[in-house]
């Protein structure tokens, strides 16, 4: 499995434990067929990547998800249907929304293009 | 021909390709029929207006030298290289390096700052999408829990392909496929690459208009482009009809109103129409093209 894998599990088990923060020992253990050690490198590896953040209770380093998937998951959205300057090379979208005039036109054409040829 | 007659001559053809043969291609609707070709066409003349640029630059700066534009710039390169270059340098001569010096520093500094955002940008996007897809659909394509109905690809060696959940629920298997096989047109074909040197230059170059309208010219050209490799495997009506219901779905921001400037429309009207065989246009294109980059080189060493 490769590295990239072991990060979509491990801010799996995260996401999917928003309440609190959990230690490396308990995410380990979420992820039975994984190493500690490895567990913790991951951890490392997300928290440079600024998605995972770490704090301290008591002598245990716990983790928790820098944001929840559901932010994520919109950032990625307004990226793509943001008005960036530079947009169009960061991502090619599909279609743009049309104006309500523009989106009758094109509905018109469609059912035109269906209907049998007489 | 003076050295500087030829420099004036680069600079009107400069002038002439980044503004009004510009203007008249970014109005031009015989594109739609080959859009493939008025990319490259687009590509040659921002080109050959650079070349032209330096070129001119280069003419002022080694008159000085009176043995023509290719023996000058070998004296040229010989100054540099004995390590006195400033030596006798008049005014319209340190012009003209400046010119061309600038040129190049400006156009290589700004693809690489450009080329460095827009590359980290996509790649946290490409490891966002990897760690939140729900699940990858049978298409291949990543699918992302949100109700907004899009489809779109990001750029990179390993390109992701990205429906939305909203995207699912609206479109059927068929047109799914269409769309994906519309973004896989994109991947494979490196439409991103193609969008970098036009995103650059339109940060800086605003007041030009090849700067202003070659960035959306081609990028629209592209989403035909895409459509046109879709429709090797696809129904064109099919993905005519996912078109508008992906264009249809959400509300328009406010925002972008008159920015689609009816692609959306030209799209559908060309995959619903009869195919048209471009054999004249690409012809003629693939003439312009070999004129425009022959042009500058021709004029330079014609002295």
């Amino acid at each position: 499995m490769g590295l990239g894998q072991l990060e979509r599990r491990v801010m799996g088990v995260l996401w999917d434990c928003p309440e609190r923060s959990l230690s490396g020992r308990e995410i380990a253990d979420r992820l039975p067929d994984r190493a500690y050690t490895t567990v913790l490198t991951i951890l490392e590896r997300l928290r440079r990547k600024k998605l995972v953040e770490r704090s301290n209770e008591g002598k245990v380093h716990t983790f928790r998800a820098a944001a929840s998937r559901e932010s994520y998951t919109a950032s990625l959205m307004l990226e793509e249907l943001g008005s960036a300057e530079d947009r169009n090379a960061v991502l090619v979208r599909f279609a743009q929304t049309v104006s309500p005039d523009e989106a009758q036109i094109l509905r018109q054409a469609l059912d035109a293009s269906r209907a049998p040829v007489p | 021909m003076s050295l500087y007659a030829v420099a004036a001559g680069l600079v009107l053809l400069a002038a002439a390709l980044l503004g009004p043969a510009s203007s008249a291609l970014a109005r031009a609707r015989w594109v739609d029929d080959a859009p493939r070709a008025a990319v490259a066409l687009w590509q040659a003349l921002g080109t050959s207006a650079v070349l032209s640029g330096i070129g001119a630059g280069l003419c002022l700066a080694v008159e000085r030298y009176h043995a023509g534009f290719a023996g000058g710039v070998s004296d040229l390169v010989g100054s540099l290289a004995s390590g006195h270059p400033l030596t006798g340098l008049g005014l319209p001569d340190a012009l003209g390096l400046t010119l061309a010096a600038d040129l190049v520093v400006v156009l290589v500094f700004l693809l690489g700052s450009v080329i460095l955002r827009i590359s980290t940008t996509r790649a946290r996007h490409r490891h966002l999408v990897d760690l939140l897809s729900l699940h990858t659909h049978d298409t291949g394509a990543a699918v992302l829990d949100h109700s907004t109905a899009v489809a779109y690809c990001v750029p990179g060696i390993r390109p992701r392909i990205v429906i939305s959940a909203g995207a699912l629920e609206l479109l059927d298997d068929t047109q799914l496929e269409a769309v994906v096989a519309h973004e896989r047109g994109h991947a494979h074909e490196r439409h991103g690459l193609v969008m970098l040197p036009l995103v650059c230059i339109s940060k800086v170059f605003a007041l030009i208009p090849y700067a202003r309208l070659a960035p959306s010219s081609v990028a629209g050209l592209l989403e035909m482009a895409a459509d046109d490799y879709a429709a090797r495997s696809q129904d064109r009506g099919t993905l005519a009809s996912a078109l508008v219901s992906m264009a249809t779905a959400g509300t328009l921001p406010s925002c972008t109103l008159g920015l689609t400037g009816g692609l959306v429309t030209r799209r559908v009207e060309r995959l619903l129409a009869q195919r048209r065989r471009p054999g004249g246009i690409l012809v003629g294109v693939t003439g312009a093209v070999l004129v425009l980059l022959s042009a500058p080189v021709a004029l330079l060493l014609a002295v």
